[in-house]
């Protein structure tokens, strides 16, 4: 079976390669955009199972790309997660109502990035693996 | 230099004494003053409520306001008004506390000269002008560091989210083996972060105290849960300093009215202050019992058995940003915010905090917090509302899973949006939104809103009933729903009682029907 696709949106190089790392380490493909813009592109041309989506980003902030999104039929029915620096109820609020399946506050613990990735997808376990050799890739 | 005329309020019952202060206006430039002169307290604040004044001359003994009360009584009509209080040659010392309620100043009648009464006045108007100019540096000073606090508090949240991820991949031997001592030194940078991040959080609670954005959302809830929370939480903390931390909570306790979720984090940072400041072998107990002063609170005490704190601090300590002097007490503990957010916390929910000590013995942080009353719930619905001759009408709503169980975290998500959802159905004026009166078991939440309202019962189930088959909150997760009314027969108001021992009339028969409700529910369970 094939790697479940995840989009990363996320302005931050070094955060966007930990994730990267992090994910690729449990089975996951892994996508970048880095501001809204790009994001909506990206998101067509890979059809991700997921976005992880961060609120600060440049020319337009994650709700402009929820909004975005939810305005084409065949991105709209993908589950997005935002992991964002941004904190507090009100934007909590936001996003849910937004559709987000679920906020996280910035920095997330792994476990629970991958429970709620997990979740997210309908996934079980799987085994993560050491991926040394793909750091160079980015 | 101002050109219009000063508009003086003189407030002075007695006409001989209002004569000689209006004499010694005559020697000033005509038209440079404008004297109003009123003989009770109650035209005075009709008169100030108008506005126009620049300054108030206020007698402190009147036939409707003596004293201090007439200071407040007058500041709190205009608060941006200046004051001048008058007194007698034996009131100085009133004259004193009439300053701290915010008097610009105080004349002694008999001893005012007749050039300086002018200037006097001129200098209370320049002193009050300098003091809101003051006040609004500051406020827009504390604003800008809000703003700023929070900002960057934002932006220290990438950096450190970029550490914790790169630590913990090579922790997990994401990036090759790593051998013993390695891992032990990624644990401290590991541990560091956490305090960093904790910072972080401070600071930005901090700043949404400040900004007033707190959140806070009473609900009837149990003081032993919390504290049971919050050992079971810091006992692993507790155990490796080797401190016992325990609980007492003897007796029956009722519930208590505060936001579950702040009860906890309250706890959470009083016990973590006390095992920072208790020596191995020491103690940390966590004690709640009715407050002997006020048995409509309950008081939790925290004491431990630490170094204690000198009684200069004993109110310092909840100050923001206060850290202990002692450096080989303090080592690194933070930012010193802790306590201030218990403090903000604490009161918001119409509590207390303070603490007592004696020095080398260790320590004891009370706070105390309000015991849930469902006839002071209720009381306001009875204000000014002709209750006697309606009925009383109670809705529940009950919202259960397919499953037959609702996970702890759908419970919470569920009861908030519901409370919403009941609450757009009622007439705010009428009704009150009960909270979970619970004892229908484990399976199901159980909300009721009282409706003082003869029509009501009927009309605010079908609203609910129409508001819930539409909500897709219900759909997503997969829940069921059920709504029912039933009126309690009428309650009868004695001639001469008084509303509060009928309204504790009117909750006890609510709180018997629900409870016998439920329990026929049990029953049929």
């Amino acid at each position: 079976m094939s790697n479940k696709k995840i989009l990363i949106v996320e302005d931050d190089a070094d955060v966007r390669l930990g994730l990267h790392v992090r994910l690729k380490a449990n089975h996951y493909d892994v996508f970048f955009a880095v501001d809204a813009l790009s994001s909506l592109a990206e998101a067509r041309k890979h059809e991700p199972d997921l976005i992880l989506l961060d609120l600060g980003l440049p020319a337009g902030d994650g709700f402009v790309v929820m909004d975005r999104l939810k305005a084409v039929p065949a991105l709209a029915i993908i589950p997005i997660i935002v992991v964002s620096g941004r904190s507090g109820a009100a934007n909590r609020d936001r996003a849910l109502k937004a559709g987000a399946k679920a906020f996280l506050e910035k920095p997330v613990d792994n476990a629970e990035l991958l429970a709620v990735i997990r979740q997210a997808l309908g996934e079980t376990v799987k085994r993560e693996r050491p991926l040394v050799h793909d750091l160079g890739t980015l | 230099m101002r050109n219009r005329a000063l508009k003086v309020l003189l407030v002075e019952d007695n006409a001989g004494d209002a004569r000689l202060l209006r004499e010694m206006f005559i020697t000033e430039r005509p038209g440079s003053i404008e004297l109003t002169h009123l003989m009770r307290m109650s035209d005075a604040l009709a008169h100030l409520a108008k506005g126009g004044v620049d300054i108030v001359l206020l007698d402190m003994g009147l036939p409707d306001g003596h004293g201090l009360d007439t200071v407040r009584r007058a500041r709190a009509v205009a608060p941006d008004v200046p004051l001048i209080v008058l007194t007698g040659l034996d009131d100085e010392a009133l004259a004193a506390e009439a300053m701290k309620e915010g008097a610009q100043d105080y004349l002694i009648k008999g001893q005012i000269e007749n050039r300086a009464l002018p200037r006097a006045l001129r200098h209370a108007i320049e002193r009050h002008r300098m003091q809101a100019e003051t006040d609004h540096i500051r406020m827009s000073q504390l604003q800008f560091k809000d703003e700023f606090l929070s900002h960057v508090s934002h932006e220290l949240r990438s950096p450190l989210t970029a550490i914790y991820q790169f630590v913990t991949i090579i922790q997990d031997g994401l990036a090759g083996e790593v051998n013993q001592e390695q891992q032990q030194h990624l644990e401290v940078v590991l541990r560091n972060v956490k305090q960093l991040q904790a910072m972080i959080n401070d600071l930005l609670e901090v700043a949404s105290v400040q900004a007033s954005k707190l959140l806070i959302r009473l609900e009837r809830t149990s003081i032993v849960d919390a504290i049971t929370y919050t050992v079971d939480t810091l006992q692993g903390a507790a155990r490796d300093k080797g401190i016992t931390l325990t609980a007492e909570t003897g007796g029956a306790l009722p519930d208590i009215w505060v936001d579950a979720t702040r009860i906890r984090q309250i706890l959470i940072i009083l016990v973590d202050n006390a095992l920072k400041f208790t020596p191995t072998n020491g103690t940390v107990k966590v004690q709640a019992r009715r407050w002997e002063q006020d048995p409509s609170f309950l008081v939790i005490e925290v004491a431990d058995s630490g170094c204690g704190i000198s009684a200069d601090k004993t109110e310092l300590i909840f100050e923001r940003l206060f850290q202990v002097a002692d450096p080989a007490l303090a080592a690194r503990k933070g930012l010193g915010l802790g306590l201030y957010i218990c403090k903000e916390l604490v009161s918001r929910q119409g509590g207390k905090i303070w603490a007592s000590s004696v020095p080398g013995e260790g320590a004891t942080f009370s706070i105390t917090l309000p015991v849930f009353s469902l006839s002071r719930l209720m009381a306001p619905a009875f204000v000014g509302h002709k209750y006697s001759e309606s009925q009383i009408t109670l809705v529940s709503t009950e919202v259960g899973s397919r499953m037959g169980w609702l996970s702890e975290k759908v419970r919470a998500d569920c009861s908030n949006w519901m409370r919403d959802v009941l609450q757009r159905c009622l007439n705010s004026k009428l009704d009150v939104l009960l909270p979970d009166m619970g004892s229908s078991g484990a399976t199901e939440l159980f909300v009721v809103a009282a409706v003082t309202d003869e029509i009501g019962g009927e009309a605010i189930t079908k609203r609910i009933r129409e508001k819930l088959h539409g909500s897709h909150e219900i759909v997503q997760a997969d829940l069921t729903f059920s709504t029912c009314y039933w009126t309690l027969p009428p309650v009868q108001r004695n001639a001469d009682e008084s509303m509060e021992s009928f309204v504790e009339k009117v909750a006890a028969k609510i709180q018997e029907s629900i409870d016998e409700r439920s329990s026929s529910r049990m029953v049929k369970i």
